[in-house]
Order: C-alpha cells, then structure tokens, then sequence
C-alpha cells in the first residue's frame, strides 16, 4: 500500500536533552513539485550537525588550544596609551600620529611593531578616508590648538580653546577642550569604539570585518576539509583553519583585554569598558550574555562546520554590540544635558565629547536587516547640531535631551531607564 | 509515476545546557510599611545640625585661624621652626576636614565649598604661573584646583627636593611663594567663616524645619550628600583613582597630600571615623556611643533587613571592614601602590560594598531618590 503526502512537508524530530534555555533552531522547509508523492520503504535520514554551546570560549585541537588574538590585544592596548597621549599637553604631534598609523612610539615598547590602529579603522565600512581623516584631524587640533591654550594657562570659554571646570559644585577640573567644547580624547577614543571595534568585527563594505559572510563564506571549502592554516601558541604545527582564526580574531577586538574564559567586562577603554555598564541598564540588561553566548556557539559551529547556525550567532553579536553604542550615544547626551543643568560644565563637555564620538560611531552599527542606525550623512548632520555656533558651549539641556529621545527611537534602546 | 524521497530529519538538540543554571540571588530586602514620618525626622535634623555639622566646621574654622596665624608668623620669621608649626597646622586643619566635606548643603553647596578645598591633584603648574605673574585672583573655576588644602600640600612640601630648598623659596626677598601662601589661606578662612556664619545665622533653622520627603528637603540632600561624598570623595578619590580602578594604570599623584606623603592613610581612617559617627549618630565631640538619632536609627525604625540581617548591622559591619583593611595600608599610599598596589585594591573592594548597601538598599528603604549624576571615572 501507497501512502499519498500533499505538497509542502516540513518534519523536524526534536531531541531536547536535559535542558533549561530554549534556542529557536532552524526549520527548513523542503518544497515537493507535482500534486502527490510515494514514499518507498525506508526513509533517509539526512543529518545537519548543529552544534552545541560550550560554557566557555575555549576550543582545542589536539589537545592543544586553537584560540589566539595577540594582534587584537596589542591594538587594544595601543590605544589606551593613544587615548592617554590626547589628554596630555606635552604630546608632539609627530608622536601622536606614529602611534596610530605607524604603531612606533610607545612609552610600553611591547606595543611597537607591525600591528597598528590607524590601519585597522573605518576601512570595512564606505567613506574610510573622509572618516580616517577626522581622527587625524583630531590629532592636529589637540596637539596645535588645545594643547598650546592649555599650556599657556588658557580659561576655556565660548569659542576659546584651553581648560575648563566645573563651577556649579562638581569636581572636574582643568578638561582640555576646543572651541567648541571637544574634549578630543573622548571625541578620539568613542569614535573608535565605532570606527575600530564595531568595523573590524561586523562590518564588510569595504575590506571585511572578521564576523561578517563576506569574510567567512569564501574560507569554507577550506574548513569543511579542514586544512590547518594557522600555528597557536604552543602548538608545534599548524593546528588552526582560517575561518576558525578569523572569528577568533573577531573575538579579540571584543574581548583582547579580558579573560577569554570568564570576561570581567569594562576593559580597557573601548567597547569591552561599555558592556558592563549597558549590560546592567536600560533595556539592555543581560546583553553581555548574549554576545558572549553568541561568540561561543559561533565559533562551536565553525568547528561543526555548519554555517547557518555560524551565521544566526553573527546576526545577534552585530544586532547586540550595536546596541551598546546606540545605547551610551543617547546616556552621554542625557548626563552631558543633567550637568549642563547644574552649571557644570566641565563635566559637560566631558560627557557630550564621549557622546559625539559615540553618535560619530552611530554610522558603523548594524540592525539586523543590515543598515546603520544612522547613516554616515545623518551621523553628521546630529554632529552638526551638536556644534552650532559655539558648539556645547551653546548647546540646552532641552535640546540635548531631545536629540538624546531622537538616538533611543533609532536604537530601539531606552536609556531614560 | 514520479517517486520521491523526501523525508528530511531535522535533529535538533537543544543542548544549551547554560553555565548561568545557579539563579542569580536577589537580594530579599524587608522592609516594614511604617509611615516614614512616623519616625522623628526633625530630632535626626537637630541632631545632624547641632552635634555633628555645625561643631565640626568650628573645630575646622579654628584650626584654619591658627594655620593663619602660623604662616602670619612665619612671614615675619621665616625660618624652619616656624614653617613647622605652619605644617602642623595645616594637618590638623586637614584632619578636621574629613568630618564636614560630606556635608554639601545650604551656602557649602552654593560657593562650591568642598571643590575649593580639597580638589587633588592640585595643579601645580597653574600655582606656579600664578606665582610667577603675582596672579591673586582665584575665583575662576580653573583655579579650584590650585587652591584649598592640596594647593598648601605643594606649597609646604613639594616646591623644593627637601626643606631647605622649600625654605629658600620664602626667604628669597619679595618672594611670591609667601604671597601666595597667604591668598590661599585667607580664601580658605573666608569661605570656611561664611559657612559657619551662614549655619549659626539662619540655615540651622531652615535646615531643622525642612522635614518633608521631597527632593530639596533637608534629610533626602543631606543623605544624598553624605552617599556621594562615600562613592566620590571616599572611595573613589582617596582609593580608587589613584589605584587605577577607573584608569588602569596607578596614578600615584592622585593619592590625597600627595607633597607630605605619610598622611595619605591617616586622612582616610579620619574619612571613615566620620561616616562611621555620622550613620550611628555620635556626635563629633562624642567618642563611641550614639548620642542621637541617626540614618541608622531610622532604618532599624522601619526594621529594614537585608536577607534577614539588619540593614544597618551590615552597613556598621562593612564600615569597620574598610577601617581595618585601612588600617593594613601603609602611611603613605604611594609607597602601598609601588609595593602592593593589590592590598589597595582589595581594600577598594571592601569599601565598594557598602555602596550598594547605602546607595541602593537604604535608599530605596527610606523612600529617597539619588539626586547626582554618576561620574564614570575617567
């Protein structure tokens, strides 16, 4: 006897074994042509490795372990002493500028050598030389403007560049600002977080962030064999695939700062410093989770070779690190609007600075259906807001709290939680 | 006819065993539903105003007529001895301080009054600009830090590599250090004699009779003060800052009276004395029993507990944890951070606890919003 199955079949046996947390797993739908079908005997079982989710980022072969990322730490580190130097009045401009395009100059000289910053920002997205620009404008300015009005004793008003304090009971003093307001490490190091790690590691309209298809897809044939590209540490022969480096690698600009098997969070001073505080607030709390998580199974399906469940974990790291930098582009501006309330401005300006890069940072985020927040014209078009006429000098707490509602409504994020 | 196989065997296994099965513990806050005005918040006010606030700024404004004094003195007899009594002074006077910068309120609150006090690190090249150009005026909010009782650390300890060289600086004739050394301490004893004044004349009234539960009564600031001065001027100030908490790297020259060197832990051990009396209700004359009510008084009023503990036996409990890693550290903070900086993080730790005790589990007992802005540090 014939057994008749209409059309469109979809059978999934789902084996749950001893668990808490449910993951939605694939479905797949398989499309029959022609009004009915026989079915003969025996069934095919076809199987799709899906991987499961180790509890920690560690992943061995051979015993040994597969998982490096010395580059991603050294820049990591490279800019923290960067950051240091924009905030110093005796920096040369020269000096500057060798530590982030040439990786040369560093007061830690493990720093120095062929890994570098200046390489490595806003190339995966459009726009890389108008933006690469404005960091070394940055530079100039600090080093030419401010640091000059700093060192000449300089008081900081509207439209002068020099030092600024607070004056309505807050404890900031001596922010080097521009003209405008800018305290430019902040400006510098947030507009990083965007334009360095969020690029290197979901990005891929340009060169190819390290979490990205684009990056990934043509290493594939590669990994299914798989052919070992890369030697870790400890390892005397190449014991690592390329896909499996590159994720690592990925992993590294998040986490190079922290500890890859327990991160502590608040790291350094780029986006690992931010997960910790956006994990605990807002509508965001746990995210820190989440992107861990993803990491982990992300990399564990490398090694399954299964690429669908590779790429569902790259669609939530890019949806969730996104988040932390919609989510502090909005608290800046609310805090830099409370301390303008108060009349202390110094803790203003340090505050809208972080803001500004972070809103600079806005143009490298991705939703999940891949656009921006804001796009690269819309980012500049809020910065331009930020600076008219004498820039925050200028600027109200209502209007900042304003643009602050305008970035939660583009995030989805709700800081006024 | 056409034959197919399809039968496609998705296997899932939800394996997500998590790491995190252990449930966070939440911690079980209890607190009575008592009116909150049921308790004698006026008493605590009189109490705060008469026994603890306004003695303790005359104990400081006394000791900053005898600093002047000394450095009076000593412009007429500059000589080691007398530059030595200056310094004994100026710790005292610093000593003194511990016990009213938390208390930010009324015209403290209006003048800035612990920014121009005791803002570190001073800004040593600004001081020295100002020397240069006889620059006196010291009002715009740049010159906070070069002014206060950190300004008077430089200008005591730090302008010379020992005490001779410091002394050459005021012997030289028409010297602009002695000049000023005398700006500085007369802005601090004219600031300091408007807050007293302004308590005795007519804020201790206001201060007594503000008794309501809204943002700008005197118990909710006052306690937002007193939390902000333990998160900011406590912990993070005295231990966190210059142990690189918030940086990273140790900045030694964040550490407070950076120039004397050896007092650094004795201003923190005065730091926490004062919180301690201040939550238990001592009075700052008083040694250690409570003479009056207090914050502590006031949760055990409304039997707050904290996983079945009172809520202030745990906070007292943390208080003297902090006093006693203090008390581990060496006398002067730079040599602890070169030697064991680990020791200042670990007491760092301890003193952190008792953040959340105050500023989240007190808090939300006695029904008070916190009123600041977080600093983030850097």
């Amino acid at each position: 006897m014939k057994k008749l199955y209409t059309m469109t079949m979809l059978l999934s046996i789902m084996i749950f074994l001893g668990c808490e947390k449910e993951v939605p797993g694939p479905t797949v739908e398989v499309e029959v042509p022609g009004p009915t079908v026989e079915v003969p005997g025996p069934t095919v079982t076809v199987e799709v490795p899906v991987a499961v989710e180790p509890a920690v980022y560690a992943f061995n072969r051979d015993g040994v372990s597969t998982v490096y990322y010395s580059g991603q730490t050294t820049r990591l580190n490279q800019h923290d002493e960067i950051k240091g130097k924009m905030n110093d009045a005796t920096s040369t401009k020269a000096g500057i500028l060798a530590m982030f395009n040439d990786g040369t100059g560093f007061t830690d000289a493990t720093l120095d050598g062929s890994k570098k910053v200046g390489n490595k920002t806003a190339t995966n997205s459009a726009n890389t030389a108008t933006n690469l620009a404005k960091f070394e404008g940055w530079i100039t300015e600090f080093v030419d403007v401010v640091a000059v009005a700093v060192n000449a004793n300089v008081d900081a008003t509207a439209g002068v560049a020099g030092s600024v304090s607070d004056a309505g009971g807050g404890s900031r003093t001596g922010t080097k600002v521009n003209a405008k307001g800018h305290e430019l490490n902040q400006v510098f190091s947030k507009s990083l977080i965007g334009a360095f790690n969020l690029d290197q590691i979901i990005n891929a309209n340009g060169s190819f962030g390290y979490v990205t298809g684009p990056k990934l897809n043509p290493v594939s044939a590669d990994n299914d064999i798989p052919e070992l590209h890369y030697t870790s540490p400890g390892a005397s022969e190449a014991n690592v695939t390329k896909m499996e480096h590159y994720w690592d690698e990925g992993f590294g600009y998040l986490y190079g700062q922290d500890d890859q098997l327990d991160p502590q969070l608040g790291q350094g001073g780029l986006l690992n410093d931010y997960l910790s505080g956006v994990t605990a607030s807002y509508n965001t709390i746990g995210i820190a989770d989440n992107i861990y998580n993803a990491f982990k199974l992300g990399r564990a399906a490398i090694v399954a070779k299964n690429y669908t469940q590779r790429d569902a974990q790259a669609a939530i790291i890019k949806v969730e690190l996104s988040k932390v930098v919609g989510a502090k582009a909005a608290s800046y501006l609310r805090s830099g609007a409370g301390h303008v309330t108060n009349n202390n401005m110094a803790s203003a300006f340090h505050s809208l600075s972080e803001g500004y890069g972070f809103i600079f940072s806005l143009q490298f985020t991705q939703k999940a259906d891949g656009s921006p927040y804001l796009t690269y014209d819309e980012v500049n078009a809020k910065l331009t807001e930020l600076d008219a006429g004498n820039g925050f000098w200028d600027r109200t707490a209502a209007e900042l709290t304003a643009m602050a509602n305008a970035i939660d409504t583009a995030t989805g994020v709700n800081t006024t939680l | 006819m056409k034959k197919k196989i399809f039968s496609l065997f998705i296997l899932l296994f939800y394996l997500s065993c998590s790491t995190d099965d252990v449930e966070e513990q939440v911690p079980n806050i209890n607190t009575t539903t008592k009116p909150l005005n049921n308790f004698d918040r006026q008493g605590m006010l009189v109490f705060w105003a008469d026994s603890i606030i306004i003695p303790a700024h005359q104990k400081f404004q006394i000791d900053l007529i005898n600093l002047s004094n000394s450095i009076n003195d000593f412009s007429s007899d500059t000589s080691a001895s007398s530059l030595n009594n200056i310094r004994e002074n100026w710790t005292t006077a610093y000593k003194s301080w511990q016990h009213i910068e938390m208390f930010n309120v009324g015209k403290s609150e209006e003048i800035n009054f612990p920014v121009r006090m005791n803002i570190y690190p001073v800004n040593t090249q600004r001081i020295e600009a100002k020397i240069l150009n006889s620059d006196s005026d010291i009002e715009n909010p740049n010159d906070y830090a070069a002014q206060g009782l950190p300004a008077m650390d430089y200008l005591l300890y730090g302008i010379g590599a020992n005490n001779s060289e410091i002394l050459e600086k005021y012997t030289s004739e028409n010297s602009e250090y002695l000049s000023y050394l005398i700006v500085v301490s007369n802005k601090m004893v004219e600031l300091t004699d408007l807050v007293v004044s302004d308590w005795i004349s007519s804020y201790r009234d206001i201060f007594i009779s503000s008794t309501e539960n809204t943002a700008t009564s005197s118990i909710n600031k006052l306690t937002n003060d007193f939390i902000y001065y333990y998160e900011k001027g406590f912990r993070a100030n005295k231990i966190g800052i210059p142990s690189g908490v918030f940086s990273g790297n140790t900045l030694l020259d964040r550490v407070e009276a950076f120039y004397k060197k050896d007092m650094s832990k004795t201003l923190s051990i005065e730091a926490i004395t004062a919180i301690s009396k201040f939550f238990k209700g001592i009075s700052f004359h008083g040694n250690s029993s409570p003479k009056g009510t207090s914050l502590k008084d006031y949760i055990e009023f409304l039997e707050t507990t904290k996983n079945g503990t009172s809520l202030g036996q745990l906070i007292i409990d943390q208080f003297e944890l902090s006093r006693t890693a203090l008390n581990g550290l060496n006398d002067d903070f730079t040599i602890q951070l070169e030697n064991n900086k680990l020791d200042m993080l670990i007491t760092y730790d301890i003193i952190q606890v008792a953040v959340v005790l105050l500023k989240v589990d007190m808090l939300q007992a006695l029904n008070i919003n916190v009123d600041y802005i977080d600093a983030d540090g850097d």
